[in-house]
């Protein structure tokens, strides 16, 4: 291992936030929104929140340079993140940098992907993580600098800079922030974090590539099944990475959506076996060359039926959200796994 | 004022310095190799056919990767490598 011609740390003169900013954006360092100066006092608060997490981080693609915790810190200065964040921040970055992640095709992929950052167990509260109404939202300081953290990490240390290493056709909001909590506390299941190994005392960070969260509004049914039938109706996209690539998915149930099916006696596994039955496309709904494309790439039709998934499985569920008949289906990029990291204390 | 640099990082270990031998196009076996995106194949179905007006095609395959969305296999990669000696890339949209 070699240094970089880099430097670490860079002597810029005496600049204002705002001549920074101008400094920053000419670096190509910004996302477009004013970032904070990520002064040596600043990020040396940050490092000390993670000094127990000694583990190394792997080369990060595409750029295929070693972070050091002062750089990812700079990133979270930048991105208004409170010192406390940082372990929740370091800990998306560990998960996206699962090789089964597949960071380097998620960020130089023409479609239009983005991590999904979600916060599951007591962290959520300590940090104030919003996951309860609006959650996939504006208004809440932790959710929006986190996630956007971690999007300046991939700008800047991965190397993903929009139109040149990054190729989305047409990007995606979520590119800027996208980080919300479980509701643990209206989830009549088990959170998702316990579902994937952790204890419940565990706070966790759950990663996934995907799309923005598309909207499942259903006012009208007042039964489990019929609540599954807008939700697989939903899912059932052939213009998704999901049917195209093949890949996790997340489906999160808005609490009175989950007390409803709760209610009718469904169970995780049992919403996962509904809907990946009843989300399947039809052959009619398909255009003959993707079919013939869906084919060629080892996608076989199951009869005249595309699944959206591998198995049942990758059907992802937990519950978020306040108030209100409705719940979310997020498409991953598809060759992506969604990926779990607890956070150091 | 002293600022972090948000992009530094290590570079990681280079790999072994391979030495290249020259490839000669006319004769040698030759993989075409896509990125198993849609029209790939097509792409270099051509390719392979504007070859065959001066040499032989006999020794020209076809090779794809398992996902349009994930990187080539390492043993797929490796069998490539000890089978051809040189490999055309399809890895436009």
């Amino acid at each position: 291992m070699k240094d970089t011609t880099e430097q670490e740390v860079i002597e810029i003169g005496d600049l204002d936030v705002e001549a920074f900013n101008e400094y920053a954006t000419e670096q190509g360092w910004s996302d477009g929104m004013p970032l904070f100066v990520p002064t040596e006092e600043k990020v040396a608060k940050f490092v000390e929140r993670v000094r127990g997490d000694n583990r190394p981080f792997s080369p990060v693609p595409p750029r295929q340079v070693v972070p050091t915790l002062q750089s990812l810190a700079a990133n979270a200065v930048m991105a208004g993140c409170k010192p406390e964040y940082f372990p929740a921040v370091t800990a998306a970055m560990r998960g996206v940098l699962d090789p089964a992640f597949n960071l380097h095709g998620t960020l130089a992929t023409t479609h239009s992907c983005a991590p999904m950052v979600m916060i599951s167990g007591p962290a959520r509260k300590e940090l104030g993580v919003n996951c309860g109404s609006n959650c996939f939202g504006q208004g809440w300081r932790a959710n929006a600098t986190i996630g956007r953290a971690l999007g300046l990490m991939l700008i800047n240390v991965a190397g993903a800079k929009p139109g040149e290493m990054d190729r989305s056709t047409q990007g995606n909001p979520a590119k800027f922030t996208f980080c919300f909590g479980e509701n643990e506390e209206e989830n009549p299941w088990t959170p998702y974090h316990v579902q994937r190994g952790f204890a419940p005392t565990d706070s966790v960070v759950t990663v996934m590539s995907g799309e923005g969260p598309h909207n499942l509004n259903d006012h009208g049914s007042t039964s489990g099944v019929g609540l599954l039938t807008t939700f697989a109706g939903g899912m059932a996209t052939p213009g998704a990475n999901t049917i195209y690539g093949k890949g996790p998915l997340f489906i999160v149930i808005g609490p009175e959506h989950a007390a409803t099916l709760k209610r009718d006696g469904f169970s995780i596994e049992s919403i996962r076996a509904e809907l990946f039955t009843r989300s399947r496309v039809h052959a009619s709904r398909i255009s003959e060359e993707n079919q013939q494309t869906y084919i060629t790439t080892g996608h076989k039709p199951d009869g005249d039926w595309f699944t959206i998934a591998p198995t049942p499985e990758d059907i992802h569920i937990t519950v978020a959200g306040g108030p209100g008949k409705h719940s979310a289906f997020i498409p991953s990029f598809g060759g992506t796994t969604v990926a779990c990291v607890r956070i150091a204390s | 004022m002293r600022i972090v640099n948000p992009t530094f990082g290590l570079s990681a270990a280079a790999g072994e310095a391979v030495a290249l031998k020259p490839v000669n196009w006319k004769t040698d076996a030759i993989a075409l190799f896509s990125n198993s995106k849609p029209n790939a194949r097509e792409l270099l179905d051509g390719i392979r056919t504007k070859l065959g007006a001066f040499r032989s095609v006999d020794n020209i395959d076809f090779v794809a990767k398992n996902s349009a969305s994930q990187g080539a296999s390492k043993d797929l990669i490796e069998k490539v490598a000890a089978n051809y000696r040189g490999a055309l890339l399809a890895i436009a949209d």
